[in-house]
This record gives structure tokens, C-alpha cells and sequence, in this order.
């Protein structure tokens, strides 16, 4: 995975900060602790999210992601710790708290008996909307999840990707000021997940949302923050741009891959002597270059000399690092994922 | 309060629904009218042959129309419905929790309470629903002949009382499991059992435990009914049994938070 040179993603995500840092907060979570018999689940969870900001929850498999989604939403009690959505606490005014709350578990909560748009009103009138209101919300998830076709089809013969887009409309049904979706893209085609996240765009600044999925590109696309969880704890929280540009700075140089139509050894030579070069590897017809010093404007000379030896630049690409990369880099190891989470607080 | 009523009533009717729409209430009312069919029409012949003997200057005069035929129908509707009201009441929450659903009834603005009361609404709205087609077969026979309502009101009251009874703990054993086999045969188990409890005040002549056991005589409750008396000790009695299989419930719904 690789990132052209994108100078404008800092700047584009302190922005979107400094739009949401004046807001009110929404979820705040703190101390949250789990535990099944010996098997702590999750453990010392601190977090907050301010009203219309959109975080993703990423992790692996069984990182506790889902079992935080279910404490916040009051599905389950923790062993220790307090959640306060909208500044109720979950445990003290669970009805208040799930008036605001819509979420979409791992699997869509439907009934496969009931029809789309039946089984929507039901939900929106289990979530407390006005009698006058159902009609109205329900008509409005449906054209938002794009369920119009099926709307009278019943739930047991949709589609998988049908079965995930009642499961949003349902979160969405009650209009409610916090969203909870556990892997909301989950068997859906590549146009319907494009669509949901979309529809995420869509959402943002209007609800305040939490999301988890291990699909990267997707947190990359629609969150604003991100929230890394391995075994159970946070390991890194931060909007994608600042966890790009820690791990940059992590790391002691860049790695700019040049593709050129002509390469030789002329080129190579040339490639070598641009200052803060420090090795140039030809691999499989693309030229790997390894800069000494961490700067763009080291890249920008590179670029220059490769124009001007004529070989005929194709492609040029900074090797950023990704979310993949942060992604890995965190969950891989223990102790460089603990030295992360320092670094993050 | 009118919310808390609204949930309540939203969850009833949604369980209400889905039950009429499934198969399952439809074969169960298929399979219990067998039954009642055969038994009706085998005591209604009795009840002509003792009536063509009373004509011939039988010693005790006509047969009682309610206790050879209607008190007969309403013992054997009674039995039936102890296995037709487990099936009816096994999916009430394991299928909530095979499909998954449950989550969303836990995020939802309700309490474990109006679950549970909402399930138990829909539970014994089903079995009535079971119990009023029970009721053509003797409401039929005021075409042919003259009947008395007041006894036949009285049983159909204790059959109502009965039957939402065993609704109570056929939820009860569904919210501990979510395999509807288990949760079928729990209830039938529990069911028949509460038949026998008044049994074991034979087995402690005499004493306290003797009077305990009398008074949680389901069948002792059930005959003052059927006899054509209202004793209100026998409504409490039944109330108190469907209160106590709703608070277990509310406590098993509330426990899954915990676990």
C-alpha cells in the first residue's frame, strides 16, 4: 500500500479538529474494564467524542471492539468504569441514553418474519418516536439505506447486503444524536459499500458516530479520529493525519519508488548523487530509493533529477505510511504497541 | 407512564404479529381442535345415551349437560393447552436470541420489565385467542338447546387464569435458553409439575406443610371453577403464579447486562 505525496491530508484533518474541538462532548468514556471469569476482555478504556465527530474503532479480531460498542450502548455492564452519553450515564439513565442511541450490532438485529417497512415502523416506535413522527422517520431510512425496492419484501428472503442495509436504516430510524455501528460495511458489494459510506458522510456533523471494522481504507475514508484497540486496550488514538506523521517521525527516512520508462546505470548514478540519497536499489524495473533525512523537499530534488535525466519519468511515489502499516505496526507486537500508546497520550 | 405503557404495547404487539404470522400457532390450533373434536363428539353421545336412559324412568333423572359434556371439554382443553402453551410460549425469547434481536431489544428505551410484561401480553393473548375457539364447541350447543352461561363463564375464567399461568413459566424457561427444544420440554416439565405440587400434601399429613401444599393445589383451585364458584383466593392464587413466572422472567432479562 502506498500514498502519493499528499501535503494537503495534514492540513485538511487539523482543520476538520479544530471544527469539532469547540463542540460539546458526547461519549465520554472512562476507566471501562470487562472481565468474563479470569479473561479480561477489555481494560482501561479512556476515550471521549464530541458531538458530529465520526471515530473509527479498529483492531483485530476479538480486540474487545465490540464488547466496548456494547457497554456504550448499554447491551451490557461493565465490570468497572463509567460511560456518559449526551451526560447521562449509561447505568444510572439507560432509558435516556438509549432514546439517543441507534445501533447496529455485529449481526443485523431483524426478524425475519416481518416485512422492511413493518419491521422499521416497529423499531421506530420501540425507540420512543412521536406516533405522528413513524411515518415520516421511517419513510426517511428507507430512502437514506436505499431500501425503497424491497421495502415490502420479507426480511428471511433479502439478500445478506439487503439483511446489513435494514440493519442501518434501523440504527437510523429514530434519528438519534449517536450512532453505534459494528462493522457497518460487513457483506456488503464494493457499490454498497461505497454507498454506506456515503451515507456516513452523509450523517456526520448531524450525528455523532462510532464505528468499527477492520477494513482500513474505509476508516482512512470516513473518520475523522481513530481509536486503535489490541487485546483489550487503546493503543493509539488520533486523526489518521497524526498518526501518520508520528510514525513518520518514527522512522529514521523515507522511501520514494521512481518508475522510469528507460532505466540504466547512468540513471542510477544520477539518482544516487541527489543529496539525501542514501541507497538506490533497482528492483523489477522500478527504482527504490531510500532518502537519509525525513523531508519533502529531499523528495522534490529526487524528482528533479529524475526529470532531467530524460529517462522518461512514469511514476514517482513517496512509500507514506498507511494505515495498513500503523495498523500492523501497533497490533503486531506488545511492546512497541505500548510505547505507541505512550507516545499518543 | 403512557410511554412506559406505549413500549409495553409495541413489543406485545410486534410478538403478537409474528406469531400470527408464523405456521406455528396455526398447526398447534390445528392439532388441538383434532383433539377436542374427538373428545366433544365421544362425550356428547354419552350424553345422549343417558339421556335416552333417563327417558326410559332412569332413578336419578336427566343427565347435567355441564358436568358429562362441558366440565369433560374443559379439563381436556385444560391438558391440551398444557402442551399446546409450551409450544406457543417457546419462541417468546429464544428466538430473540437466535436471531439475534436481543441486542436490539436491550438498546432500546425500555426496561427488562416492559419486555418481559410485553412478551407475557402477547403469551396470553395467543393462548386466549386458543381458548375462545375451544369455546365454539360448547357456545354451539345454545343453538340446539338451552345452556347454562354461569358455570360455563366460571370454568372459562379458570381455563383463562390456567392457561396464563402456564404463559408465565413457558416464558420462563425460554429466557434460560436459546435452543427452543430445551426451552419446549423445560416448559412442559415445569407445567405438569405445577399440577403435582398440590399432590405432595398427601405425601405430609397433618401440619403446616400439609396446609402450604393444600393451598398451592392447582387442581383444588382449578374444580371451584368448573363446580361454577369465584372464590377470590383462587384469583389470587393464579395471579400470584403468573406474577412470580414474570419476575423470574424480568430477572433472567435483566441478568443477560451482567453476563
Amino acid at each position: 500500500m502506498s500514498g502519493q505525496v499528499a501535503s494537503s491530508t495534514p492540513s485538511a484533518g487539523s482543520a476538520q479538529k479544530s471544527s469539532t474541538s469547540t463542540a460539546p462532548l458526547m461519549i465520554e468514556v472512562k476507566g471501562l474494564r470487562k472481565s468474563y471469569g479470569p479473561i479480561t476482555a477489555i481494560r482501561d478504556i479512556n476515550f471521549s467524542v464530541r458531538k458530529g465527530e465520526v471515530v473509527g474503532f479498529l483492531g483485530p479480531n476479538g480486540a474487545g471492539k465490540s464488547t466496548t460498542m456494547k457497554i456504550i450502548t448499554g447491551a451490557m455492564a461493565p465490570t468497572d468504569g463509567s460511560v456518559k452519553v449526551s451526560g447521562y450515564d449509561v447505568f444510572e439513565d439507560p432509558i435516556e441514553v438509549k432514546r439517543r442511541i441507534g445501533y447496529l450490532p455485529e449481526n443485523p438485529p431483524v426478524y425475519s418474519e416481518m416485512n422492511v417497512e413493518s419491521y422499521l415502523r416497529f423499531v421506530a416506535q420501540l425507540k420512543g418516536v412521536a406516533a405522528a413522527n413513524v411515518g415520516v422517520q421511517v419513510e426517511r431510512a428507507i430512502e437514506k439505506t436505499d431500501l425503497g425496492s424491497v421495502r415490502r419484501r420479507l426480511i428471511a428472503n433479502l439478500s445478506k447486503g439487503f439483511r446489513q442495509r435494514v440493519g442501518i436504516a434501523q440504527a437510523l430510524v429514530s434519528n438519534p444524536d449517536v450512532l453505534i455501528l459494528d462493522e457497518p460495511t460487513s457483506g456488503l458489494d464494493p457499490r454498497q459499500v461505497a454507498e454506506v459510506r456515503s451515507l456516513i458522510q452523509e450523517l456526520k456533523g448531524e450525528h455523532t458516530i462510532i464505528l468499527s471494522t477492520h477494513i482500513l481504507p474505509e476508516v482512512q475514508e470516513m473518520c475523522e479520529r481513530i481509536i486503535i484497540i489490541n487485546r483489550g486496550q487503546i493503543v493509539a488514538e488520533d486523526s489518521l493525519a497524526g498518526l501518520t506523521e508520528r510514525m513518520q517521525h518514527s522512522r529514521s527516512g523515507l522511501e520514494v519508488s521512481v518508475r522510469l520508462a528507460r532505466p540504466s546505470e547512468a540513471v542510477t548514478r544520477a539518482l544516487s548523487d541527489v543529496a539525501g540519497v542514501s541507497s538506490v536499489r533497482l528492483d523489477a524495473g522500478i527504482y527504490k530509493v531510500q532518502l537519509s533525512v525525513n523531508q519533502l523537499d529531499a523528495v522534490e530534488k529526487l524528482a528533479e533529477a529524475a526529470v532531467a535525466t530524460r529517462a522518461g519519468l512514469l511514476e514517482l511515489q513517496h512509500q507514506a505510511f498507511d494505515l495498513e502499516d500503523i495498523f500492523l505496526k501497533l497490533t503486531a507486537n506488545d511492546d512497541q504497541a505500548a510505547v505507541a500508546a505512550g507516545g499518543a497520550q | 407512564m403512557k410511554s412506559w405503557i406505549r413500549g409495553t404495547w409495541v413489543l406485545a404487539a410486534k410478538d403478537l404479529r409474528n406469531l400470527f404470522l408464523s405456521p406455528l400457532f396455526y398447526i398447534i390450533t390445528g392439532l388441538c381442535t383434532i383433539v377436542w373434536t374427538l373428545v366433544y363428539f365421544l362425550s356428547l353421545q354419552e350424553f345422549a345415551s343417558q339421556a335416552t336412559m333417563a327417558q326410559f324412568g332412569g332413578p336419578q333423572g336427566g343427565p347435567n349437560l355441564h358436568f358429562v359434556v362441558f366440565a369433560k371439554h374443559v379439563s381436556i382443553v385444560n391438558l391440551v393447552m398444557i402442551f399446546a402453551v409450551s409450544a406457543l410460549s417457546m419462541r417468546l425469547f429464544t428466538e430473540e436470541k437466535r436471531a439475534g434481536t436481543m441486542p436490539l431489544l436491550l438498546t432500546s428505551p425500555v426496561s427488562a420489565t416492559q419486555i418481559t410484561l410485553g412478551k407475557f401480553k402477547a403469551g396470553v393473548a395467543a393462548a386466549w385467542a386458543l381458548l375462545a375457539i375451544s369455546a365454539v364447541y360448547p357456545v354451539s350447543l345454545a343453538v340446539y338447546s338451552s345452556i347454562e352461561w354461569g358455570p360455563l363463564a366460571t370454568s372459562y375464567l379458570g381455563l383463562m387464569l390456567v392457561v396464563a399461568c402456564y404463559v408465565g413459566v413457558g416464558m420462563f424457561a425460554s429466557s434460560l435458553t436459546d435452543n427452543t427444544v430445551v426451552s419446549v420440554i423445560m416448559a412442559l416439565i415445569l407445567n405438569v409439575l405445577l399440577w403435582f405440587v398440590g399432590a405432595l400434601s398427601e405425601a405430609s399429613p397433618g401440619g403446616a406443610a400439609n396446609a402450604v401444599f393444600e393451598h398451592l393445589n392447582f387442581g383444588a383451585h382449578f374444580v371451584n371453577f368448573i363446580k361454577g364458584s369465584l372464590s377470590v383466593a383462587s384469583i389470587v392464587f393464579f395471579a400470584s403464579v403468573m406474577a412470580l413466572a414474570v419476575f423470574l422472567t424480568q430477572r433472567v432479562v435483566e441478568s443477560a447486562r451482567w453476563r
